[in-house]
């Protein structure tokens, strides 16, 4: 019984990190319709980032969140004001080419400027826990699964209530009456892949202080956060949350009763299912292709 | 006079032309070739490879090259990326046999490439002699033009397993992650067996997923069994994740030993001190007693790489410059560069080099070198246990995490 409980909040907190993961990622692909598959390498740019800082500055990791974030931004903003705008209405297939090479341009520059050593970013608290009765929690999974959940829920109140969330919305749903009302797409869509890559970027983080971090982390949390966006749906950022602890939650399971190589044939398993059964994801509005 | 100089003039310049070569008696050049890991995620063990050739190479032809058939041959080494892709590098041997047409072959890193490429050697009876993959898969199918340098994949624990008999208080309990590739899957069934014999009991034996980042489901399970030895046989990446999450959930055992990672210095620099205690392997340390033909020592051949590349060598550097000796001496018992005497020639080779004594079995694999059992301590790799006797004294039980 105790183990049961240590592996769900194990699952719990493994989902707070993937719904962090796959925020930007749903962001985007809701807002610009590209699925962005550099996703992952964002992911990776944010950790190396945090790294750096840690490393060469001191600067902890969780302190240093707010530059990687701004950074990362700033990035995202400029990645689409100059590359990524060609193709925001361009078919699927043209946007899922350019975002592959941005991946693999990305992952092999990061070879070039931090070589193919394994690295973590270890502050003394990455390996600390608290004793709860039996259970044992992990402190920086606890704290990332904090940090996720201020996000989701920040990124939430943003969509719903500033007037710049509104337009961001407004423009994913219809976006010839966005412009009617005065919305500038451009700049809305460049700002909304900032704040993917933002997003990206502190996942990053995250990542890396529970995890280690290398030039080819990529692909493997594009595809992750994949399967996450999906099962989430991406209308909402709340269902993001709920898609994440799911998988983490299920694929913990099936490591225990299972066995650890099945994980992955659960969670795309679940993947496949939400797509048929409920396409629009498990919470949000179903839609029609 | 003017005609005639006019004739002759062309002529002596042809004559002069042909003169020069001849004047050097330059032989032909030996190529070697191979297909390493320079790009992608096994760059990081790959560059060993790719480095030790070349070391090896530009040594041996400091120091006159191949001799054989009254002349001596220069080695030359034609190098391609895999980029961690096992199809490619197929790919790319089947080029450096067919197109390339390279004398001589030299192997990939890690196990899965060396049993896809060794077909390539073995279908274009061209020998690869290889030190980048151990299980014992490569050895099975009775391939002839296969040869290896490093032991066997189902007895890396063996040397650990005898020093589990030693210490006190004598552990009973063990249990054995591992991940569903070729070498760890063969790493996982020998140890199987050791345990059995030892008597040691396996209280857990769970297999995952290559590409796993998330130990801490497994972690929670080691944990609630409570076993007094934790093996893992898995990749660096994997290492490395597994000792972070150990800590983070506090999972202590009183010893956990890892097949790859531990002797690297990027294991020492990735995890700070929570390197320390970890339990490895490894298969050679730079030992002044491994005389070299061509480094003096295996000390020399060390200081000799750190001065070249700046990183400090392990196995895989050790084993690789191995291989380039064993073709070198191979060719020059054949006294030919013919991939059929080198292949017959390589059966019967015996030497001492800087990595230990050199010589195959039969499946070409080598003579068993035990593994040297290590452990972190103070931030150094202590050699612990050679499999006989022991070198240093172990910290055995490790302390747990929460009391560090």
């Amino acid at each position: 019984m105790d183990l049961f409980a240590q592996i769900l909040v194990n699952g719990v907190l493994l989902g707070g990190l993937y719904a962090i993961m796959a925020l930007g990622l749903a962001l985007v692909w809701g807002v610009l319709n590209i699925v962005n598959l550099a996703h992952g390498a964002f992911i990776m740019l944010g950790a190396y980032l945090s790294w750096s800082l840690y490393t060469f500055l001191g600067i902890d990791p969780f302190v240093g969140l707010p530059i990687t974030a701004v950074v990362m931004f700033a990035l995202g903003y400029a990645l689409q004001r100059g590359l990524l705008n060609l193709l925001v209405r361009a078919p699927m297939f043209n946007t899922l080419l350019i975002t592959f090479g941005l991946e693999v341009v990305l992952t092999y520059l990061a070879q070039m400027v931090f070589s193919a050593d394994f690295r973590a970013i270890n502050p003394s608290y990455a390996g600390a826990s608290v004793a709860l009765g039996p259970i044992t929690i992990p402190v920086a999974r606890l704290a990332a699964f904090g940090a996720a959940l201020v996000l989701t829920v920040g990124l939430w109140l943003f969509l719903l209530h500033t007037r710049l969330g509104r337009a961001i919305r407004a423009t994913a749903q219809n976006l010839v009456a966005a412009r009617l009302y005065g919305v500038e797409p451009m700049r809305l869509y460049a700002v909304t892949f900032g704040l993917g890559m933002a997003l990206a970027g502190m996942a990053g983080t995250l990542y890396g202080t529970v995890s280690q971090i290398n030039p080819y982390i990529g692909s493997a949390l594009t595809a992750k956060s994949f399967a996450i966006a999906i099962i989430g749906g991406l209308d909402n950022p709340l269902g993001v949350i709920v898609g994440g602890v799911l998988l983490g939650v299920i694929e913990s399971l099936t490591t225990l009763y299972i066995g650890p190589t099945f994980a992955d044939v659960a969670s795309f398993g679940i993947l496949v299912l939400v797509l048929i059964i409920r396409p629009g994801g498990l919470i949000g509005r179903t839609r029609t292709a | 006079m003017r005609v005639l100089f006019r004739r002759t003039l062309p002529l002596a310049c042809a004559l002069l032309a042909a003169a020069v070569p001849a004047a050097a008696v330059h032989a032909q050049d030996i190529v070697l070739g191979a297909s390493v890991q320079l790009t992608g995620p096994d760059a990081n063990t790959g560059r060993y490879y790719k480095d030790a050739y070349q070391l090896a190479i530009d040594k041996i032809n400091a120091s006159g090259g191949v001799k054989f058939g009254g002349a001596s041959h220069k080695l030359v080494l034609k190098l391609y990326d895999n980029q961690s892709d096992i199809n490619l590098s197929v790919r790319q041997y089947t080029q450096l046999v067919t197109q390339d047409k390279v004398n001589l072959l030299l192997g990939p890193f890690a196990s899965a490439f060396v049993i896809a490429d060794s077909a390539i050697a073995e279908k274009y009876k061209v020998p690869m002699v290889q030190g980048g993959g151990a299980s014992d898969q490569i050895y099975a199918r009775k391939f002839k033009y296969i040869f290896g340098t490093l032991p066997a994949a189902s007895n890396y624990y063996g040397s650990t397993i005898e020093l589990l008999k030693q210490v006190q208080p004598k552990p009973q309990t063990v249990a054995l992650l591992h991940a569903d590739d070729a070498f760890d899957m063969s790493v996982a069934k020998g140890t199987r067996d050791l345990l059995q014999k030892a008597g040691l009991k396996l209280v857990m034996d769970e297999r995952y997923h290559i590409n796993s980042t998330d130990f801490s489901s497994l972690l929670s399970q080691v944990k609630s069994a409570n076993p007094d030895v934790v093996l893992v046989a898995g990749l660096e990446t994997d290492i490395l994740n597994f000792v972070r999450q150990s800590k983070s959930l506090n999972v202590s055992p009183k010893m956990y030993s890892m097949t790859v990672g531990v002797p690297s210095a990027d294991f020492r620099k990735a995890l700070g001190k929570d390197s320390e205690y970890a339990f490895g392997m490894t298969a050679w340390l730079p030992s002044a007693e491994n005389k070299d033909k061509w480094f003096g020592d295996g000390e020399q051949f060390a200081q000799a790489w750190k001065t070249k590349f700046g990183y400090d060598p392990d196995y895989h550097a050790g084993s690789g410059v191995a291989d380039v000796e064993a073709l070198t001496l191979a060719m020059e018992a054949a006294g030919s560069a013919e991939p059929q005497k080198v292949r017959d020639a390589l059966a019967k080779v015996k030497f001492d080099s800087e990595y230990g004594m050199v010589a195959f079995h039969e499946n070409g694999q080598i003579f068993d070198i035990p593994q040297i059992v290590i452990q972190i301590q103070n931030d150094k790799v202590v050699p612990i246990f050679s499999g006989k006797g022991l070198l240093a004294k172990p910290v055995y039980p490790v302390p747990a995490w929460n009391a560090r």
